[in-house]
């Protein structure tokens, strides 16, 4: 923007975007403490006991059988100007090419949104480089209107259904 | 790139994951073993392994055909690329230079007869390009064809009047079914030599619409039939040796060859092996450095005997083949009696969508319709979805413009910039609409050499033989209900 | 200074809101999402209230419903591929035409500003183009394939027949019909979003367009057309579209709409953290390079992502906003 400006020769047109400071730094763990939560590590080990009982689509396995999940990869960031907790899920699909790694990220979606108590802002993410089109992936299964849609879609509905049903 | 395929099989590429570089892994679902540990998958070299009964066992790699991508309602993407590589211009050089090819089923055949049958939209594609007069660039591509190897270069003329005598008959035919049954779906006929449309009819409309589609081959396979039955019978040899190309304006032909409807399971081999477009042939050009100018000049083949001259000829009507005028008349003639039925075309929405009407005693008894490119196949199909077409025969092609618009001719400005609509383009349509005006015309009635056809290899006309030869089916392609494989 | 003050708030619906629509003379607007219900809901006395319901038009989620310019048609999109459109000649609400083409998920609509068209868009990557072809009967008019992605949203300009579509592809693309053979053709692309474009607003003139992404931002884009005194380079006697604003670092997660009030010129935003923001233009701004104020942030707006956001079409400064909470929130934006 600013380089075709400049291509433009105009007066004063070098002009900045308005930029603002970022909101007021906000304490991460006062906010989990409002929500009941001790600390960070309480919260990361809540969302990975949600997590590590989903079952493969394809394979018999869990999640946390085929290391697919686990603990390190839950991240809880800075929480938004409205204190809602931000938290980044991390997986890695089993292999580069999985076929299956979309639907998995929509099992872990929809495990979490649907255990957990109070609102969260979710980023959910393909380990990098664990998978050849990792970023499609990531685009996908953070597109709420997707996520939306596909929910609605009968048959897919009742795979994510059966992979995140507790065991009896 | 922009995508060759008609517009009607770019909607229903629904696949946003898989790349032409990405592998399509076809699912399958493995079911929970009842041992309790279940399957234990390894990931090692050169493959996946199951472990669980102790001993490495590789697990089969799916490998996915064409026709499992034409067969599955998602992508068209992954079709491309196996196409690509099936059919492409480099594949055709290695038969020239190897007289051998590996079949669809991966088995390698040597090749005694390399024949190439052209049609004569894309001829008139690489004449405007080149500035050489139609039958000059026939010439031409003959002999840049005999340059690369091939042993015959036939026009399609024979093929385009069976295709257009079968299709009359057929309507009357319909015609007739449906006076008798009214509550049939016999009616509009709908044609059926666009793979493009039928590949749509059959992915998103189904058995509502398939019913209508005509049941006779389109040119290039009815062609595909004649050089691998009866020119290799003639010739001595067996299908299989015989490897057959076709000419065409649009990549959707590729489609239409790697059909298993044109796989003869008796020859074991397709009816046409590859289809190389007038885009194609441009590249090969430009890829060895020359314009078809540079060519040696060669005339058609004729292997038919006589009666058959070889030439590359219009027909009356459109330039996508005259299915509707050559259909009117003849249905006029023969359910009206009417033997100097006018045919005054006028356009309804859009020049693409035009219709035609006989009227007998004040009272109309016929009307056809041309319905070209996308949008008006939509509101063609929602007329019938809704009951209310008014038509006896549609003829209907995905392109705008028809076959000489088609999606893999030259583009204007030669490069590979799709002007789409832009208004060089439209210019060369009309370009390419005057050449075809001016090629010799054919009339499939007036065909000696049919009869002899008709007799002497086919059984004679209405024969379960004919209608084996040169008719085909359609099927529905179900939505895929596996959870595994939905693309959302 | 500025605040945007809750009129009043709306429960109704059961799930996500996904989408409000004030009727063009601002008396009542229509609402819709994920319990596939539009709701109409007008003022009686002080309070809005639901005045009508209308069901059984979809079988799954409604993202988008939009009034025709005469306010006698409401169009609805639908997951379940189909737009319906409901109009009122029997006296009750009716749906009287559905619009079948899309393969999957239709996830906006739109009426050009002479209701004559209607466009829709959708997953399967298409924009079409709707004529009014007679008494409950629409004709395709095009269908473009100028996406390589999901389309978003469909939005017309405000006087001519002009359509912009923005997508997952993250790019916004302008369509024009060609007198010639009325074929419609892409004639813009706007490259400058890093993620997938939610939603645009044009202003009130059609010479400015704002478009809001999953990239946290939010761009300004300006015509150039042919023989501009500015200067601007313009090829094939097309108009080129630059973007002359990028609005960044307010966001703190997507943005899933804008809206550009054409009576105020104030813009407002729907926020995936919660979060309404109102901004406009400043006073002194060079209109090649204009600068926009933050005049109001609506902290907790709704409780979460914000859908959607719709200026009262009257000008008296009413905003309407809908969320995945269930809620839909009428404010009153005022100088304190």
């Amino acid at each position: 923007m600013i380089s075709f400006f400049s291509k433009l020769s105009l007066n004063n047109s070098s002009k900045q975007p308005v930029e603002v400071a970022k909101p007021a730094y906000m304490d991460k763990s006062a906010t989990l403490q409002e929500l009941g939560y001790k600390d960070e590590n309480e919260l990361r080990e809540t969302i990975y006991d949600y997590l590590r009982t989903i079952r493969d689509p394809e394979k018999p396995n869990t999640l946390e059988d085929l290391k697919v999940v686990y603990e390190e990869g839950i991240f809880v960031k800075e929480p938004t100007a409205d204190k809602v907790p931000v938290l980044r899920v991390e997986y890695n699909p089993t292999v580069p090419h999985c076929s299956l790694a979309t639907l998995i990220g929509l099992c872990i979606r929809i495990k979490i949104l649907r255990s957990i108590h109070h609102p969260v802002k979710l980023d959910i993410f393909i380990k990098k480089g664990a998978h050849t089109t990792e970023d499609e992936i990531n685009k996908q299964i953070n597109d709420k209107e997707r996520i939306a849609a596909a929910m609605e879609n009968p048959n897919l509905r009742n795979l994510v259904e059966n992979c995140i049903a507790e065991e009896e | 790139m922009a995508s060759r395929f008609s517009g009607a099989l770019q909607l229903t590429d629904l696949d946003d994951f898989i790349t032409p570089s990405q592998e399509c892994v076809k699912p399958i679902k493995i079911d929970k073993s009842k041992t309790k540990t279940g399957a234990k998958i390894k990931i090692g070299e050169g493959g996946y392994f199951d472990v669980s009964s102790g001993t490495e066992q590789k697990l089969k790699k799916v490998e996915i055909t064409l026709a499992d991508c034409l067969a599955c309602s998602g992508c068209i993407t992954s079709a491309e690329s196996v196409l690509i590589t099936k059919q492409s211009q480099e594949e055709l050089l290695k038969v020239f230079s190897d007289r051998k090819y590996t079949d669809s089923k991966g088995v390698v055949k040597d090749v005694s007869l390399i024949v190439i049958s052209l049609s004569p939209q894309p001829i008139l594609s690489l004449a405007a390009r080149y500035k050489l007069p139609p039958e000059d660039a026939t010439n031409k591509l003959a002999g840049y064809f005999k340059s690369l190897g091939a042993d015959l270069v036939l026009d399609m003329t024979i093929a385009e009047d069976l295709s257009l005598l079968e299709a009359q008959q057929e309507f009357v035919q319909r015609y007739q079914d449906q006076q008798a049954d009214p509550n049939g779906k016999y009616l509009p006929m709908l044609a059926s030599s666009c793979p493009g449309w039928v590949c749509y009819a059959e992915k998103t409309h189904g058995n509502f619409i398939l019913p209508y589609i005509s049941t006779t081959k389109s040119p290039q396979q009815i062609m595909g039939s004649l050089v691998k039955q009866y020119l290799s019978r003639a010739k001595e040899l067996t299908p299989g040796e015989v490897y057959h190309v076709t000419v065409m304006p649009c990549y959707d032909k590729k489609l239409e060859a790697s059909r298993e409807e044109f796989y003869n399971d008796l020859l074991s081999c397709h009816d046409v092996d590859c289809v190389i477009t007038a885009i194609e042939l441009e590249q090969m050009l430009d890829n060895s450095n020359m314009s078809l100018n540079d060519a040696e000049s060669s005339s058609l083949d004729s292997p038919w005997g006589e009666g058959a001259p070889a030439a590359v000829r219009r027909h009356r009507g459109s330039g996508s083949g005259g299915g509707a005028d050559h259909v009117f008349l003849y249905g006029a003639e023969q359910l009206f009696g009417e033997t100097d039925a006018q045919l005054v075309y006028r356009n309804l929405r859009n020049p693409d969508f035009k219709e035609v009407t006989l009227e007998r005693d004040g009272k109309e008894v016929l009307r056809f319709a041309i319905a070209n490119g996308f949008r008006n196949i939509q509101n063609l199909v929602q007329k019938l979805k809704r009951g209310k077409s008014p038509y006896h025969y549609v003829e209907v092609m995905a392109c705008p413009s028809g076959c000489l618009n088609g999606g893999a001719q030259v583009r204007a400005g030669g490069g590979q910039a799709r002007a789409a609509g832009g208004e060089a383009g439209r210019e060369l349509v009309l370009r390419l609409e005057t050449l075809y005006s001016q090629l010799p015309l054919a009339t499939p009635a007036e065909n000696k050499f049919l009869r002899k056809l008709y007799t002497d290899w086919l059984d004679g006309k209405d024969s379960d033989k004919a209608k084996a030869v040169l008719h085909t089916t359609y099927r529905a392609v179900e939505k895929s209900d596996i959870a595994l494989n939905i693309k959302w | 200074m500025f605040k945007l003050e809750l009129i009043q708030n709306l429960a109704g619906h059961k799930g996500i809101v996904w989408n409000v629509s004030w009727h063009p003379l601002g008396k009542y607007f229509a609402s819709c999402g994920e319990d596939k219900t539009i709701k109409l809901w007008s003022k009686s006395g002080q309070d809005w209230a639901i005045k009508t319901v209308l069901v059984d038009g979809h079988q799954r989620t409604i993202r988008e419903v939009a009034w025709s310019p005469c306010g006698n048609f409401l169009a609805s999109a639908s997951f379940d591929a189909t737009t319906a459109i409901w109009d009122k000649k029997s006296g009750e609400f009716q749906c009287n035409a559905t619009l079948e083409g899309h393969e999957n998920e239709v996830k906006s609509v739109a009426w050009s500003p002479s209701g004559h068209l209607l466009a829709t868009c959708g997953r399967d990557k298409s924009v079409w183009v709707w004529e009014v072809a007679g008494e409950d009967e629409y004709e395709c008019e095009a269908v473009l394939n100028a996406h390589n992605q999901d389309v978003k949203k469909v939005a017309w300009h405000p006087s001519l027949d002009i359509l912009a579509s923005a997508s997952y592809d993250n790019t916004v693309k302008l369509y024009q019909e060609d007198p010639v053979d009325n074929d419609w053709t892409c004639v813009a692309t706007l490259h400058s979003h890093e993620s997938t474009v939610w939603s645009l607003a044009f202003d009130k003139t059609g010479e400015r367009l704002a478009t809001c992404s999953d990239d946290r931002t939010v761009k300004i884009w300006k015509e150039y057309k042919p023989d501009n005194q500015e200067g601007v380079v313009v090829t094939d006697r097309e108009a080129v579209w630059k973007c002359i604003c990028t609005l960044s670092g307010f966001h703190t997660r997507c943005i899933y709409d804008i809206a550009w009030c054409h009576k105020t010129d104030l813009i407002a935003t729907a926020c995936g953290d919660d979060i309404i923001r109102i901004f406009k233009e400043s006073e002194d701004s060079d209109p090649n390079a204009p600068t926009f104020e933050l005049l109001c942030t609506k902290k907790n707006a709704h409780s979460q992502d914000v859908n959607c956001v719709a200026w009262n079409p009257s000008g008296n400064q009413e905003l309407l906003s809908c969320s995945d909470d269930g809620e839909i929130k009428i404010w009153k934006f005022t100088e304190a």
